[in-house]
């Protein structure tokens, strides 16, 4: 078990932009790190520099201490899982799974006990004579776990080994796999794209965009307190609402101008933020369950159409259109909305059909301030 | 596909059938004898010439897939400056007739005092063969996963540790693929025997049968039998490949 640093590690390929770009990450020994982003953010570069299958262009990178920066992938003592699992088509489950350690020098008969051992944990062991083509894709996917336990190494590394499965079986899948790491508290470095996973399997969340990491944290914090717009959009299903808005500063408070809607902000907002001047464009995110379905009656609303209803059982997904043409806009050009749609989460038994006009609001105190030209939250100073 | 079959299979069947005459049978046109069989091997040394074969063969294909494997592996998974470039050439090579190099590589090879056994031509068809297998090896590594190569290599194999354990073995429809070819072809192949193995007692078969058409009286029923024995291993060897060989030949076309 080892602790694994990226210090200011870059690659470059060819002559184009950094793939990945000064990362700067620390995992701790038996932590579930979990490297999420967009396809193209260097996520997967990342993964491939610390198995040793990608040279570093600059940075250091050390696996328990020891600078591996030029150590074959082979010395580095880490075990990968590849998306398509990657078995040994030619090889029995049962060699697939100690072909490292035959490869390691390890005897005969201490293969066998620690391939028992794997198989017991991943539940295999009624598999271990069929070759790979004979399972099924969940199946495959244990092996592949099992090659990578079996060799009780330093670091598993994962690069979206769940993506060949079906929604359930990733469930299924997704546990599993947390529930051996944490058995065997090796860290681990798990790359996805899939935000979900993200949030349920990571001890902390990395998330990449362009190569850069934007925000490191837990995946509540990352949550409740996005470091950036994009963050803030990326992490949570569906997707913060992100509104542009104009800033209007009294003397004793400030507001942003959403709609028809003045959002005053809460007193400790004023007091933790850096607060950009009167008449400065904001950008306002709001996740879908903090817009809240207000009385006809109410002031202080956004009037707003229901365009379309999704509904998951467990909730409903409710797409609204504003009716207030001049959203954002109060304070003259430039304040247009970045969004002319809100999504809001509502209850499963939700009374609302499509057509219906409902005035909405939101939740001052849940709601987000992004700097509308950098995107880094206003949050704390 | 029936008349294809009985168009294809016809010169067998008159060539068995004119081996088991005698040249007197053959002349008038019925019977039924071994003696063409039996003077034969007493006039060419058949056993000799067809061991000269087999080693030629085989060392020949040995050569082309020793260099082929990992000429292709390398052309298919690794990154190395211009290796389009390099690819390019030597498949281009696969253009190049044998006639046209022939004296070239004759000049080479007897400066190199290997026209007398068997090494020249093992020279030779190696040379002849490499382009074609090395293509052939490219294309189908390519339909192989980069990721096995890199779990591989994870798991602690080198580079040539991951051909030979992880990619030799799925390679098996390719390399079948460029024995049953390059088989069919050294086998049959007359002009580089005869020029380049010199020494009498290790002339391959397909020399002999030459030899045999060339005297001054011509025993068909004797030739008919000798090309019979000289076709037989050919087609045993197609045989016991051609599950491999569509296999072999496809795959990568579909990427």
């Amino acid at each position: 078990m080892a602790e694994i640093d990226f210090d200011g590690v870059t690659k470059v390929f060819g002559a184009g932009p950094p793939a990945v770009d000064g990362l700067t990450l620390h995992v701790n020994e038996g932590e579930f790190m979990v490297l999420v982003g967009p396809s193209g953010c260097g996520k997967t570069t990342a993964l491939r520099m610390l198995a040793g299958l990608e040279e570093i262009s600059s940075g250091t990178l050390r696996i328990g201490g020891v600078v591996v920066n030029n150590t074959l992938p082979k010395d580095r003592d880490v075990a990968m899982v590849f998306q398509n699992y990657a078995l040994y088509p030619n090889m029995s489950v049962e060699r697939n799974i100690g072909f490292a350690l035959k490869i390691r020098g390890d005897s005969k008969s201490e293969i066998k006990r620690k391939v028992d051992e794997a198989a017991a944990i991943l539940h295999l062991e009624d598999y271990l004579e069929r070759r790979p083509k004979a399972l099924s894709g969940g199946q495959r996917q244990r092996v592949a776990m099992g090659r990578a336990i079996v060799r009780n190494p330093r670091a598993f590394l994962m690069d979206e080994p769940l993506s060949n499965l079906d929604a359930k079986l990733r469930v299924e899948m997704r546990l599993e796999i947390a529930r051996i790491q944490r058995l065997l508290g090796v860290a681990t470095v798990y790359v996805t794209h899939d935000q979900v996973e993200a949030m349920t399997m990571g001890d902390r969340v990395a998330v990449m965009r362009d190569g850069k990491l934007q925000q490191v944290d837990t995946p509540q914090d990352l949550y409740d307190r996005p470091a950036n717009e994009f963050v803030a959009g990326f992490m949570g299903s569906p997707p913060m609402n992100l509104i542009r808005c104009r800033v209007r500063a009294g003397e004793d408070r400030v507001e942003v101008v959403f709609g028809d809607q003045v959002v005053e902000l809460p007193w400790n907002y004023t007091t933790s933020h850096a607060l950009p001047p009167s008449g400065v464009d904001v950008v306002v995110g709001v996740r879908p369950e903090d817009v809240i379905v207000a009385d006809a009656s109410s002031t202080n609303t956004i009037k707003a159409r229901v365009e379309r209803r999704e509904a998951l059982g467990s909730e409903i997904l409710v797409h609204l259109s504003h009716l207030d043409v001049t959203v954002g806009a109060e304070a003259g050009a430039g304040g247009d909305a970045r969004v002319s749609t809100l999504v809001a989460k509502m209850g499963p038994r939700s009374n609302v059909s499509v057509g219906d006009v409902l005035s909405v609001q939101i939740s001052p105190e849940h709601a987000h301030f992004f700097d509308a030209v950098t995107g880094a939250t206003l949050k704390e100073k | 596909m029936l008349a294809i079959a009985a168009v294809m299979l016809y010169p067998f069947w008159v060539m068995i059938v004119t081996s088991l005459k005698s040249e007197q049978q053959f002349l008038s046109g019925g019977g039924f004898s071994w003696l063409s069989w039996h003077d034969l091997t007493s006039v060419i040394p058949v056993g000799q010439e067809i061991l000269s074969s087999t080693i030629v063969c085989s060392a020949s294909i040995l050569v082309i897939l020793v260099v082929g494997l990992p000429a292709g592996f390398a052309f298919s998974k690794l990154r190395f400056r211009a290796s389009t470039a390099v690819f390019l050439i030597m498949v281009s090579a696969m253009m190049v007739p044998l006639q046209a190099i022939l004296m070239p590589e004759f000049v080479n090879v007897t400066r190199l005092h290997l026209t007398g056994g068997y090494a020249g031509a093992i020279l030779v068809y190696a040379a002849l063969g490499t382009p074609f297998s090395v293509f052939l090896f490219t294309t189908y590594f390519r339909g192989v996963p980069d990721e096995l190569i890199e779990a591989g290599i994870v798991d602690g194999l080198g580079y040539f540790g991951a051909l030979w354990r992880l990619i030799v073995p799925i390679a098996i429809p390719a390399i079948a693929t460029v024995t049953v070819l390059q088989f069919i072809q050294i086998w049959d192949d007359l002009l580089v025997g005869l020029l380049f193995i010199q020494n009498t007692n290790e002339r391959p078969i397909t020399v002999g049968l030459a030899v045999l058409a060339a005297g001054r009286t011509t025993s068909i029923p004797e030739l008919m039998a000798g090309s019979l024995i000289s076709a037989v291993p050919a087609m045993v060897v197609y045989l016991i490949f051609q599950r491999y060989l569509v296999k072999g030949l496809t795959m990568g076309i579909d990427r």
